[in-house]
């Protein structure tokens, strides 16, 4: 393995060493100083979209403002992580968000970290999703499968299925559900016998999965020894194609298999 | 046919002017898509009809822009051994009667313009008479070309072959000096060489804050990697502006020349050329080009003999505005969404597929062959202290004679406004002067005798940015102004960063609210913050420039925003509450 070279940067005027490559918010949690996130997560690429995480770098004398999750260290960089138009971009962008997603709890408890009260001026607008692409992002590079993206842009830019019509890649295992900050995306699995009608007007029987967002009602697998239903079938079609399982793999779940 | 050498080049030049110069007719109809969409097609085939029927020899050619769109569609006749005569406003109507006039060597006075004698070269130094002086004494109350007032302040030599030459043939281009400034970079000069002359010259980037043209190459030239590329970038999008169209459409080959000398400075072997879509006509052009100057030789294997390889791929883009940002149209060549990301890293460490990249603008490579020839103290004698050369506008707008102009850098905004464009039409007076598109700013008429150079229009609160000059009257409510360009960019924003999404679209919440004459006192307070934390927060240019329209009217207007919140008023009568 190749050592990578090590960049020595200061953050609020105390020195830190970390490897090249390294982005200014890893070396801020590495002196434990902290930036709040958003659009942030530490298993994907950086987006540097939600504009929470700003800085304040100088560089060569120039100073600017970047978002610090994609903002990758310099030798001799000077970063300041709370000047005063850092926080007032901070409580801008949480005064922005909050109203388009009064509700979202992540919001409400960072609005209430920073000091800030609902505006009155903007008229809520109840969105939840505040397009921080996480659920874009963990589909394609966790899961591997891309069923959604981006659709529309500007105000109306909003994570979707392709065409906002059911999602043909979509494999119902709820990592977007799971990472999405705002609770935006909605998954439910319906029991035995239960019916529900989805979007393009066909019925699903349970046990089944649906995700609103994606417009997917997808059948779940029932385990052979203790009979529960346990995943949806197409992901696991879909898993024992990419790892090339035994076609009895996956016959029983995860509990019953421990057994 | 394939030039490897100066004696090919000569030959080639000699094909062009005879087709440019011909001993017989030749009839130009202005074609580029200003010129199309008042009718010049229809023109264009008319008189095609018209010369078959009546059975004389003429060649009749599609050229560019001639830049005097409030006379278009425009015609020039060039006739062996008598002045070039212009003519304007020639409908297809008036094409037999116009034919019918040259058809007997003549001239059809009421629709002239002007007459032009002889036609500078300004690459080659000298030019070519058409006539002996004052060989047309019958056309002595015809002003020439040089009295003309739309003309007499403007410099053209970026456009020195726009309107002149067809677009569409290499030769004629040639004919006008095209391609000697590549033969002299590839063959005379080194790399480094070229860089350190167009730093000399002065040239900075011709949208966006003016970067110099030779600091990217060399942070370009000098990063580290084997494979660097080139990228152009014909995506000007600014609502009504056409500077770029129309030199696209006019002289692709002024663009591609510059592009490969640029390629050969920066050492890329590989380039893009992308044009946003709806440029369709320049499209076609630019693809007409980069197939003919691979055909000549210009690009490919050992160009000229040089030992030099450079290809170029035209691509097409999805015609979004952010689109013209750096990083953003990076991405849209690689095949993602077109958004920006954070810089650094520049383009010029990391661009195209993670390789050294120089993304110039259009017009910028098309200054560079007039460099090359002519070199940087004769290019830096053009223009102000700090900016040099000339820049191409379009003068639209509440103004008399709009068009596609070329001043020298340092002109005063009134000598364009009123010695140019002939001031504002129906005795109205001139209120503001919106520049550089959405990113820019208003100028009020109590600063109309600033210096159009970059510095001084950023100290305004404008910019130079592509080069879009909207004249308003007093007609016009900035408040309405700067919620239509508010709204543009509402609908332009990729809608990756907060305070683009979701900040400009409030901002104009707000003046729609204003407008309406809803605004509440502490509006103002409101949208100066926003604008503040906007311009600070936001990722890419387009967010960051976006309230400008509103600072300076701001600035400059506050009066007019307080009669619409106070008095619920719209002194310019525009708004409706």
């Amino acid at each position: 393995m190749t050592v990578r070279p090590m960049v020595t940067l200061r953050i609020n005027g105390k020195e830190v060493k970390v490897p090249k490559g390294t982005t200014v918010l890893e070396a801020a949690r590495k002196l434990d100083i902290s930036i709040p996130t958003l659009c942030y997560h530490e298993a994907l690429t950086p987006y540097g979209g939600c504009r929470l995480c700003v800085v304040e770098v100088t560089r060569d004398g120039a100073s600017s403002i970047a978002s610090s999750c994609s903002y990758e260290v310099a030798e001799g960089l000077e970063v300041k992580t709370e000047t005063d138009t850092v926080l007032e971009i901070r409580k801008f962008v949480v005064e922005l968000l909050l109203a388009e997603a009064p509700e979202a709890k992540v919001l409400k408890d960072l609005a209430q970290e920073l000091g800030i009260k609902p505006s009155k001026r903007f008229k809520p607008r109840n969105e939840l999703c505040i397009a921080c692409g996480q659920c874009i992002r963990a589909c394609k590079e966790i899961v591997g499968v891309s069923a959604i993206d981006f659709a529309k842009r500007g105000y109306e830019k909003i994570a979707a299925s392709p065409f906002f019509e059911r999602s043909p890649d979509c494999i119902g295992c709820g990592t977007c559900y799971n990472i999405c900050p705002t609770g935006a995306i909605t998954l439910k699995d319906i029991a035995e016998g239960e019916k529900a009608v989805l979007p393009d007007g066909s019925e699903i029987t349970g046990p089944a999965r649906i995700i609103d967002n994606w417009k997917v009602g997808l059948e779940m697998k029932r385990c052979k020894q203790c009979g529960e239903p346990f995943a949806p079938q197409f992901q696991l079609e879909y898993f024992s194609k990419k790892v090339n399982l035994p076609e009895d793999f996956f016959e029983v779940c995860v509990e019953c298999r421990v057994l | 046919m394939k030039v490897s050498g100066k004696k090919d080049l000569q030959i080639l030049k000699e094909k062009g002017l005879a087709s440019l110069f011909p001993d017989k007719t030749r009839i130009m109809v202005g074609m580029a898509t200003c010129c199309i969409s008042k009718g010049a097609d229809k023109v264009m085939t008319g008189i095609k009809e018209e010369v078959k029927k009546r059975g004389f020899k003429a060649n009749v050619v599609p050229v560019g822009c001639t830049g005097l769109c409030y006379k278009e569609p425009t015609v020039e006749v060039i006739q062996p051994g008598k002045p070039k005569i212009t003519y304007g406003d020639i409908t297809p109507e008036r094409v037999p009667q116009l034919i019918e006039a040259v058809g007997k060597g003549g001239v059809k006075k009421e629709w002239a313009l002007y007459q032009t004698e002889r036609e500078d070269l300004l690459l080659d130094g000298g030019y070519h008479a058409y006539c002996s002086k004052g060989a047309a004494k019958e056309l002595k109350a015809l002003p020439k070309h040089s009295e003309i007032p739309f003309l007499k302040k403007q410099r053209k030599i970026i456009l020195r072959n726009s309107g002149l030459i067809n677009p569409e043939n290499i030769e004629e281009y040639a004919a006008r000096g095209g391609y000697s400034s590549l033969l002299k970079a590839v063959t005379q000069m080194k790399p480094q060489e070229l860089i350190d002359e167009v730093t000399k010259a002065g040239l900075r980037g011709r949208s966006g804050g003016g970067f110099p043209a030779g600091i990217k190459w060399l942070s370009c030239s000098r990063a580290e990697g084997k494979v660097k590329y080139i990228i152009c970038n014909i995506s000007e999008g600014d609502p009504g502006i056409g500077m770029h169209k129309s030199l696209v459409e006019s002289d692709p080959h002024s663009i591609l020349e510059g592009m490969i000398i640029a390629a050969y400075a920066i050492g890329a072997k590989e380039g893009y050329i992308y044009i946003s879509s709806g440029y369709s006509l320049g499209l076609q052009r630019m693809e007409k080009a980069v197939k003919d100057a691979r055909t000549c030789g210009f690009l490919g294997k050992n160009i000229l003999k040089s030992g030099f390889d450079f290809t170029v791929r035209v691509k097409e883009g999805g015609g979004a505005y952010v689109c013209g940002e750096e990083t953003a149209l990076i991405k849209a060549i690689e095949g993602d969404w077109g958004e920006p990301r954070q810089r650094p890293p520049f383009p010029a460490v990391s661009g195209l597929w993670g390789k050294p990249t120089v993304i110039n603008n259009v017009e910028t490579l098309a200054n560079v062959p007039l460099i090359v020839s002519k070199g940087a103290k004769w290019y830096s004698s053009i223009g102000s202290d700090k900016s040099k050369g000339t820049k191409v506008f379009s003068l639209i707008g509440e103004v008399n004679r709009a068009g596609l102009i070329e001043v020298p850098l340092g002109i005063t905004l009134k000598e364009i406004i009123y010695d140019i464009g002939g001031g504002i039409p129906k005795g109205k007076s001139f209120k503001a002067v919106q520049m550089g598109g959405t990113a820019g700013g208003c100028i009020p008429k109590s600063l109309s005798n600033l210096s159009v150079d970059y510095e001084t229009l950023a100290q305004a609160g404008s910019a130079m940015s592509s080069g879009g000059l909207i004249i308003m009257d007093e007609k016009t409510c900035m408040v309405d102004v700067v919620k239509y360009f508010l709204s543009f960019l509402e609908g332009e924003s990729c809608g990756k960063c907060t305070p683009c999404r979701v900040g400009v679209r409030r901002m104009r919440e707000v003046l729609t609210d204003i407008s309406k004459g809803k605004g509440k006192k502490e509006d103002l307070e409101l949208l100066e913050k926003m604008a503040k934390l906007i311009k600070e927060g936001a990722l890419c240019n387009l967010g960051k420039t976006a309230p400008n329209p509103f600072l300076s009217t701001l600035r400059y207007f506050r009066d007019e925003y307080l009669a619409h919140i106070q008095r619920k008023k719209c002194p310019a009568g525009v708004c409706t509450s």
